[in-house]
């Protein structure tokens, strides 16, 4: 096999997990996890749940805070003051499982929340964005409706503007889809290889292996709070390196 | 201001007392009020037309009048009505058990409406007669939900006893507003009115907060 | 037995005089504990931990102490602590704001934990400071989940206005007193005013149930 050379690898990565740790209690979540992510790539988060991938997500943008090792972003450490950390939390966007969107705003306004409150962006101003932003995902239409009145898939689209509208340099997702009718699950995903194709930045953890086939750049394994073994997918998917990979993949009924 | 708190310590005996009495309303209020709740909510439930719509005008009525009205209301009426002189204290009862009534039979009423409707099908289904469902399946299930909020009525019931004092039921309140006018240490008694109650009061409250967490149902 | 409700009609205006006592009283006394109600959730739910003590203890003993002997203790016992007079309306005003702004305090506390944790971390994501997320997410959220108890707060306090006619205050509760005493009527006078004070309470109760319906998806996330 030759060599494969990741994305953007002569520049410095966007962002780099040193031996992070996290432990709740007794329990380790993470147990001295390393590796990067280049601007540009895709990179792609599986293992069986629980395996501490959600986790790091989240440590990324501090919303858990870890014990030890280091995540560095754009060549710096994450802050420690919480004022610092709200700067670097409007360069990153992140998707939640169950959308979170703010039930008592519409679409709209839910879209130009960020922009009005963090940004102290002009109120005409923001709704332009927001607008924008909503009809690049396909809900031009929507734009008046209240949560309540949209689809799963609609409403996680919206989630999607919501973080892109912070113009944020890398996209965190975690589990988009996990929560979603199988019928909006494709219109969800669509957006999502969209923005990668755009070049933005995203870290996925997903169930939706043919998604991690097909779009990302960089597939990690994760296990019981450790690295199995991370590489191109089709090193992971076609040839993977660990029997445990293998019989994860065969678990999920992935047949190549 | 000179302050003589003796008389708090000279008047333990009586103050005592008047707890009794505020007790002893509290739970005789309830154990009439508990089952004229249920009674209540299965009349509101009934199938004959007027049965429901008396019980439900007579709970919302009971609920939307101040409860002080109620015990003025009730001295006034109930000799008028029933032919009998009955005691400050009948009264006092009668118009606790009107007004608590009235709040259980919303409590039962919601907590018999949120078990599924299912269960009564279920139930049903397999031959049991309606009131065998009521008893076997819908009450014990209810009793869960219902449990914290009779628990919070019954401490709100214990507050609202001070209210009979002005009909002058020999209760908590009444005495130690008594022992005030009498003696002139208005600021002594006063206070010590309002730490005995704390004192009854507060472990009644963490019991409540308990008996939330045991059986609360989250929705 | 024969009634006689003539001195209803003689009297009207000083019954409606006490009303309209009743309703000034209901009024300001709801407003002053929704603010003071609010400030002390907040304050025990974000406040230090010194303040959060201090609270918890106001709002257990306001648990415990009736408001009759609240309302006594201000109008009688205050001034003889401070030396100064303590008018009869501005007694029971204070005496059942302290007491009701302790139960909206509870209210405000479990309206705000009620509201998923995602929805703060939602606000963090987009790098929202948390005085922020309070203010434009939790909130709006905790406000619409207490309007089914914004109704009972309301119809407690319009129920507790009539005890301040133990200390005096002219409200419509003592005024059917005085009334009654005067005109040897009790049962038509206080029948009456039963329906008088029915027809008050029962109506606000409704109207706030009416309002939550509407918009009680708003506080769904």
């Amino acid at each position: 096999m030759t060599a494969f050379t990741r994305k953007n690898a002569d520049k410095p990565p966007m962002l780099v997990y040193d031996k992070v740790r996290k432990n709740y209690g007794n329990f380790t979540a993470l147990d001295g996890v390393s590796l990067h992510v280049n601007a540009g790539e895709v990179v792609c988060l599986i293992g069986p749940s629980g395996s501490g991938k959600s986790t790091l997500l989240r440590c990324t943008n501090a919303l858990e805070t870890i014990d030890g090792g280091e995540i560095r972003f754009e060549g710096r450490p994450l802050p420690v003051a919480d004022a610092d950390m709200r700067k670097v939390r409007q360069r990153m966007g992140m998707v939640f499982q169950n959308f979170e969107l703010f039930p008592h705003k519409t679409a709209l306004e839910n879209v130009a929340l960020g922009l009005t409150t963090v940004r102290k962006m002009d109120a005409g101003e923001a709704q332009r964005r927001a607008m924008a932003l909503l009809a690049k995902v396909g809900l031009a239409d929507k734009t008046a409706n209240y949560p309540a009145n949209l689809s799963g898939g609609q409403q996680q689209r919206v989630a999607i503007a919501r973080a892109l509208a912070m113009e944020p340099h890398v996209m965190l997702f975690d589990e988009p889809t996990s929560a979603l009718d199988p019928e909006t699950v494709g219109e969800v995903l669509n957006v999502m290889r969209n923005l990668a194709d755009e070049g933005m930045t995203m870290i996925v953890v997903t169930h939706e292996m043919s998604f991690a086939r097909r779009v990302g750049n960089w597939v990690v394994v994760f296990e019981r709070g450790q690295l199995l073994e991370q590489g191109p997918p089709q090193q992971i998917f076609e040839a993977p390196t660990t029997e445990r990979t293998q019989e994860f993949l065969s678990h999920l009924g992935w047949n190549g | 201001m000179n302050l003589d708190w003796s008389i708090v310590w000279q008047s333990r005996w009586l103050l005592l007392e008047g707890a009794l009495v505020t007790v002893l309303l509290t739970v005789l209020t309830m154990l009439i009020a508990v089952p004229g709740g249920i009674v209540l909510a299965l009349m509101r439930g009934s199938h004959f037309k007027a049965v429901a719509l008396f019980a439900t005008a007579f709970v919302e009525l009971f609920r939307n009048v101040p409860l002080l009205l109620l015990i003025y209301w009730a001295f006034y009426v109930m000799p008028v009505l029933t032919g009998l002189g009955l005691s400050p204290f009948a009264t006092g009862l009668v118009a606790l058990c009107l007004n608590v009534s009235a709040y259980n039979s919303e409590t039962f009423r919601s907590g018999i409406n949120s078990i599924r409707k299912g269960q009564t099908e279920a139930g049903l289904a397999l031959g049991m007669s309606r009131s065998e469902v009521f008893r076997q399946i819908i009450l014990p299930q209810a009793w869960r939900r219902v449990l914290p909020v009779l628990a919070s009525t019954w401490v709100s019931l214990f507050k609202d006893t001070s209210l009979v004092s002005v009909i002058a039921v020999g209760e908590l309140a009444h005495t130690a507003m008594q022992i005030r006018s009498q003696s002139f240490r208005v600021l002594e008694m006063l206070t010590a009115m309002a730490a005995i109650y704390w004192l009854l009061g507060y472990p009644q409250a963490k019991i409540v907060d308990w008996i939330h967490r045991k059986y609360g149902v989250r929705e | 037995m024969e009634f006689d409700f003539s001195p209803l009609l003689d009297s009207w205006r000083f019954l409606a005089s006490g009303l309209g006592l009743t309703i000034l009283l209901s009024i300001t006394a709801v407003i002053s504990s929704l603010i003071l109600g609010m400030a002390v959730g907040l304050g025990r739910l974000y406040g230090p931990s010194w303040l959060k003590s201090i609270l918890v203890f106001y709002i257990d003993s306001m648990r415990a102490i009736p408001v009759f002997v609240v309302l006594v203790w201000i109008y009688f016992a205050v001034p003889i602590i401070s030396g100064h007079t303590f008018a009869p309306f501005w007694a029971a005003l204070t005496g059942i704001t302290i007491h009701v702004a302790a139960y909206v305090a509870e209210v405000v506390r479990a309206g705000l934990t009620s509201i998923r944790k995602g929805q703060s971390q939602a606000g963090l994501a987009i790098g929202m400071s948390s005085s922020q997320i309070l203010r434009h997410i939790l909130l709006p959220q905790a406000i619409v989940r207490m309007l089914p108890a914004l109704g009972s707060i309301i119809s407690v306090t319009i129920k507790d206005t009539a005890i301040a006619a133990v200390i005096a205050v002219p409200e419509l509760m003592r005024q059917a007193e005085t009334l009654a005493g005067q005109t040897y009527r009790p049962i038509e006078i206080f029948t009456a005013v039963m329906v008088i004070y029915f027809l008050l309470i029962f109506p606000v109760t409704r109207l706030v149930d009416r309002i939550y319906i509407r918009v009680a998806h708003l506080g769904r996330s």
